[in-house]
């Protein structure tokens, strides 16, 4: 296929682009097989808009007469609207950014033509392996090994080829695990807590069924993350009563005959459509513009996107308290382990890990936790908040696990290299992006796509030192210990970074943090002076005994 | 009276305190004529001093031979003191409660404090009108200041000094204070120099049932108002005070609420309807400060009864509308204006006419200059309606004045701290500076002469600078707030560099309304995680130091730091 098949209308002139808190500018419209650009051709100003069609979530386009009207609906929620004279024109110019954003074959997505303007001083692709995470934990145990059981993606399609799992379970009996786990996901290593030498695995649900199977295999390989006489804690991300109904459908729960040793908790954390409804919701009161304070909070209400927060802060933080406070190790799972699971994971991390909360670690974190661990990026992120289609597997699991991040940053600004340009970043990259890092719902997709050899990783460009500076946090100090965010909704807040970020005027929030960081960037600098002053005050002063000792 | 009367126990050993997110004390209560005092028993170390005069409301148990006491303050703080011996926590509660309610101003701390830094009369500030008029002298001469009521003779409620239009003579502005409820007629609130529009303040007028006219005041408003403006009034509907004391109470209850879920915590929120009237207040002062600068009407602010929420519109609009408002000076100025001297009330008004149906509705003023302080700050939010009179006006103005400071950031010379300083020492102070309810009070009480201006107190610079904005930077423009429903938030803290917010695991839960509640047990856990952290960084340092001396320590730049998070000791709050 060429794109130039579907670009009927390439480009049109006398286009007035409206953006909120912006003044309408009148320019020329082109359509690229990837862009949608816009540029005003005024002398004293000229301003260029670049749009990804990946980005574009929905299209609604309005005749008054012979002018058309397009909206557009982003995918970072941004709305923009087009007016272009000419009716044919418009209908075309709709019709093509209709195609070119619902592209079905991800290898014509934008990642495959982009050819970047920057020197790549390191390969973001292989910025993260698992062999050096594993050098890591082997330096503080001997309890794991890392297998190579799913090198061809053959026990688990969803699993990276490289795993960490205790030491004392074989192959064999990994390949066992798998036929007893939903999609061959045998509980892995997520987090191993040095201070106590805790674990934390992930896994899907086993396949229990009505009848109760077991898999001895199973058991004794999670048994083998337990001290001798130490108990052990299942999250199950799922309540009680949905556990029980996954039986029927030959899923289930780890039961107390089979598992002594571990204690079951079971977690509300919804998925799917219940948090796509949710996050439409919210988007649609914070576009709401009635002006009206009890609509705004009886929509925010309504939403339950707050509720969604809370429940999985509390459910991470139960993780991070059964390893840290109780010092029981941990198996989190759902039904297949790849969207609540990998949230809880991931925050626990967040929690105990002070690593996690550098620049490069919560990178790490990312590409460990849901990268390679299965997260599917390329379903959850096809559309969303303005998307019309209610397909089953659209939800904004990714974006929750970010605002959880952000609200725990918000409690803890001191504790984060990174700020909330650097979460906001991941968002649109996640959902839209000229980098291949988050195409495909698997490794074992991403290898058969080639991305490494094709497409440009998001983490060689962010890695760079001039983009790393932007997204610094100025306050960051490096804090050792675990951080326990509140929970209550009273501390929680909506994360106007995202939901209101265009529909307010941002201007002045981002001047000061700007001025902000120049203000500590300042202080520092006197710190040294200060700092050298005393070094030098010192040695004077021991110089000045040394005389008066001496003669 | 003797304060000596209503002390019943004056001293209790073996006291437990227990504080919202700190670790409880045991130590030796003191009640003096002021103050609760509690040191704690093996060290002596002073762990509460609290000024009785900030209890609200206070409860008492009785559970076999001890008793406890749940002391609500007005900034929100509750405080739970456990004593053995039922009398002796009899005595103490009421106690407590007869000094936190003393009637009489004179007996109240202002008249005995006495702060070694600062000398009396320091601070008090000449009359607002002539120090308005000095600026306004060189802006226009349109306007003059007027000793018609040197002897409180045209209006007992006006200052002696008043700034009218140049043009009125001393007997016309006479006989027009006689056509306006109790002689309040029309003086000068803002003068906006940039199209020399007014803003004025007066009471309602006395047209009666045969709709007299006073030419005096036709022609007092008429010099004000430029030909060809057109004719409309605006209705506005501020809310009044009850209300707003309720809504206030409820917010605070449902801030203290343990663990409450999502939902139930937005929908109190949303029905305590506080937000609401922050977006009314902003939304109205945005109104008449447009009248003034887009549309170069000028505005006339007149009375009616209970309607206090206008009072913040006339401060907001000129804090919006005026740069050097916004500076700490400038603030204090405005606040000493609006709120100290003179008591005014909103109608909007464009043109001489005021509509007959809005005479219908007002109600006469009482006779008073400047905002009841003493009045409506007499209980604070654990009292809901007890009185009629109690309303938090004040605290609604600094909630709309925060919003302002977070949606421009970079154009309020002053920071959050200064307005929870003046919410305190508006409901419990150790200054005269909020006594009162009037002008005509304060110099009965001679608070000039006998009690210390808190001015005087925020102006030393030790005491300054905890008060500024790090990111202040002068702005000439009108600040036009965002009146949507989404922009307009729960009073949180924002963190600034300097608090060195790592010390404090969540400064940006804080804010106003949560400052005294840290709701979840892992934060007092990572609080007490941190102050080990610090003190450990504390050490090291005086081991830096030492080692300081033989040779240089590149740990003395993160001590530093260490030791300013120290100092404040871990009795202080989130705040």
């Amino acid at each position: 296929m060429e794109f130039a098949e579907l670009i009927k209308t390439p480009r049109a002139d006398n286009v007035v682009l409206h953006r909120p808190f912006h003044l309408a500018v009148e320019g020329t419209l082109c359509l690229t097989g990837h862009h949608l650009i816009f540029s005003s051709r005024r002398k004293d100003n000229t301003e260029e808009l670049w749009l990804l069609h990946s980005n574009i979530d929905s299209i609604e386009k309005r005749f008054v007469g012979s002018l058309g009207t397009i909206v557009i609906r982003c995918k970072d929620l941004r709305i923009i609207q087009l007016d272009i004279p000419g009716m044919e024109e418009c209908l075309n110019i709709a019709s093509s950014i209709e195609a070119l954003s619902t592209l079905d074959s991800v290898t014509l997505m934008y990642p495959f033509f982009y050819r970047p303007m920057f020197e790549v001083l390191e390969d973001g692709w292989s910025s993260f392996l698992l062999e050096q995470e594993f050098e890591l934990l082997s330096s503080v145990t001997n309890e794991w090994r890392l297998s190579c059981v799913n090198k061809e993606f053959s026990v688990c399609p969803s699993y990276p080829p490289l795993v960490i799992v205790p030491k004392s379970v074989d192959d064999e009996a990994l390949r066992k695990v798998a036929l007893f786990r939903q999609g061959g996901r045998f509980p892995v290593l997520s987090y191993y807590h040095k201070k106590n030498g805790m674990a934390m695995m992930r896994s899907s649900q086993p396949l229990t069924g009505t009848n109760g199977r077991r898999c001895k295999e199973d058991e004794k390989l999670v048994n083998a993350t337990l001290r001798s006489g130490r108990r052990g804690f299942v999250i199950d991300t799922r309540p009680l009563t949905v556990a029980q109904q996954a039986r029927a459908k030959g899923g289930g729960f780890e039961q107390e005959v089979h598992y002594p040793q571990w204690r079951r908790i079971h977690k509300c954390i919804e998925r799917f459509n219940i948090l796509q409804e949710s996050f439409i919701k919210l988007v649609e009161a914070c576009n709401d513009q009635s002006h009206n304070m009890d609509r705004w909070l009886s929509k925010l209400e309504a939403s339950n996107w707050l509720t969604h927060i809370k429940e999985l802060l509390t459910a991470a933080c139960l993780a991070a308290q059964c390893i840290d406070r109780e010092g029981a190790s941990v198996l989190v799972h759902g039904s297949e382990g790849t969207d609540s699971t990998l949230q809880v994971t991931s925050l626990a991390q967040i929690i105990l890990d002070p690593r996690c909360r550098t620049i490069r670690g919560f990178e790490a974190l990312v590409v460990r936790e849901w990268l390679q661990a299965g997260h599917p990026f390329q379903q959850r992120c096809a559309q969303s908040a303005y998307s019309n289609s209610k397909q089953k597997w659209e939800a904004p699991v990714f974006l929750l696990f970010l605002e959880c991040v952000w609200q725990i940053h918000r409690q803890f600004p001191c504790s984060f290299e990174f700020n909330e340009h650097f979460l906001i970043l991941l968002f649109e990259h996640a959902y839209a992006s000229q980098f291949g890092t988050f195409l495909g719902n698997n490794e074992s997709e991403r290898a058969k796509l080639k991305l490494p050899q094709k497409t440009m990783s998001l983490w060689s460009w962010v890695n760079r030192p001039e983009e790393l500076s932007r997204f610094q946090n100025p306050l960051y100090e490096a804090n050792s210990l675990v951080i326990w965010p509140s929970v209550a909704p009273q501390s929680l807040q909506l994360w106007e970074g995202v939901f209101l970020r265009w529909n307010r005027t941002s201007r002045f929030l981002e001047e000061a943090e700007e001025e902000r960081i120049h203000i500590i960037k300042y202080n520092k600098e006197l710190q040294a002076k200060v700092n050298a002053l005393r070094r030098q005050l010192a040695e004077m002063e021991t110089d000045g005994e040394v005389q008066q000792d001496g003669p | 009276m003797e304060f000596s009367e209503l002390i019943k126990t004056a001293t209790v050993e073996d006291v437990l305190l227990s504080r919202q997110g700190l670790p409880d004390v045991r130590g030796t209560l003191c009640i003096t004529s002021h103050h609760l005092l509690l040191s704690s028993r093996p060290r002596g170390d002073l762990e509460l001093w609290l000024l009785i005069r900030n209890v609200d409301a206070v409860e008492k148990r009785v559970c076999g031979s001890s008793g406890s006491i749940t002391l609500r303050c007005k900034d929100l703080k509750v405080l739970q003191l456990e004593i053995p011996g039922t009398e002796e926590c009899l005595n103490v509660a009421s106690s407590i409660e007869a000094l936190s309610s003393v009637d009489s101003v004179m007996m109240l701390y202002p008249f005995f404090h006495r702060p070694p830094s600062l000398r009396l009369r320091q601070g008090w500030h000449p009359c607002a009108p002539e120090r308005l008029f000095q600026q306004l002298a060189a802006q226009t001469s349109r306007w003059r200041l007027s000793a018609v009521n040197r002897d409180f003779s045209a209006c007992p409620s006006y200052p002696p000094a008043v700034i009218v239009p140049a043009a009125v003579a001393d007997d016309t502005v006479a006989k027009a204070a006689r056509f306006r409820q109790g002689g309040r007629f029309p003086v000068l609130s803002y003068f906006h120099a940039k199209n020399g529009t007014a803003l004025l303040r007066s009471s309602q007028p006395l047209p009666g049932p045969k709709r007299r006219r006073c030419l005096e005041d036709e022609q007092l408003l008429g010099t004000v108002v430029a030909e060809g403006e057109d004719n409309a009034t605006t209705p506005l509907s501020p809310c009044r005070g009850r209300p707003l004391q309720e809504s206030f109470a409820r917010l605070v209850e449902a801030c203290g609420e343990p663990a409450p879920s999502v939902e139930r915590w937005l929908g109190r929120l949303d029905s305590s309807r506080w937000l609401g009237h922050v977006k009314a207040a902003l939304s109205t002062a945005c109104l008449a400060a447009q009248c003034l600068d887009r549309e170069g009407c000028s505005v006339l602010v007149h009375g009616a009864e209970g309607t206090d929420t206008t009072l913040l519109v006339t401060a907001l609009a000129q804090l919006i509308l005026q740069p050097a408002c916004r500076t700490l000076e400038g603030f204090q100025a405005l606040l000493e204006r609006e709120w100290i001297q003179v008591r005014v009330v909103f109608v909007m008004w464009r043109r001489v006419r005021v509509p007959a149906h809005l005479g219908a509705l007002t109600q006469p003023p009482h006779g008073q200059a400047g905002h009841p302080f003493q009045l409506r700050c007499a209980r604070s939010a654990a009292s809901p309606a007890r009185g009629k009179r109690e309303a938090p006006v004040f605290l609604l103005f600094l909630d709309c004045v925060w919003q302002l400071s977070r949606q421009f950031p970079f154009s309020l010379e002053f920071g959050e701290q200064l307005l929870l300083t003046l919410f305190d020492n508006a409901y419990a102070s150790a200054y005269g500076t909020f006594l009162c309810n009037s002008e005509k009070e304060r110099r009965l009480c001679r608070l000039r002469e006998r009690t210390p201006s808190l001015w005087a107190r925020l102006e030393q610079p030790e005491e300054k600078h905890k008060y500024l904005n790090p990111l202040y930077s002068h702005n000439p423009l009108p600040l036009w707030p965002c009146g949507q429903p989404q922009g307009i938030q729960l009073w949180h803290a924002i963190p600034v560099p300097e608090r060195r917010a790592q010390l404090r695991p969540a400064p940006s839960l804080a804010g106003f309304f949560l400052r005294w509640i840290r709701p979840c047990r892992h934060l007092d856990e990572a609080w007490e995680e941190m102050r080990r952290l610090v003190q450990g960084d504390k050490s090291s340092l005086e081991e830096g130091e030492g080692k300081g001396r033989a040779g240089p320590s590149p740990r003395l730049g993160h001590g530093t730091h260490a030791e300013t998070g120290t100092g404040q000791g871990p009795g202080v709050g989130l705040g």
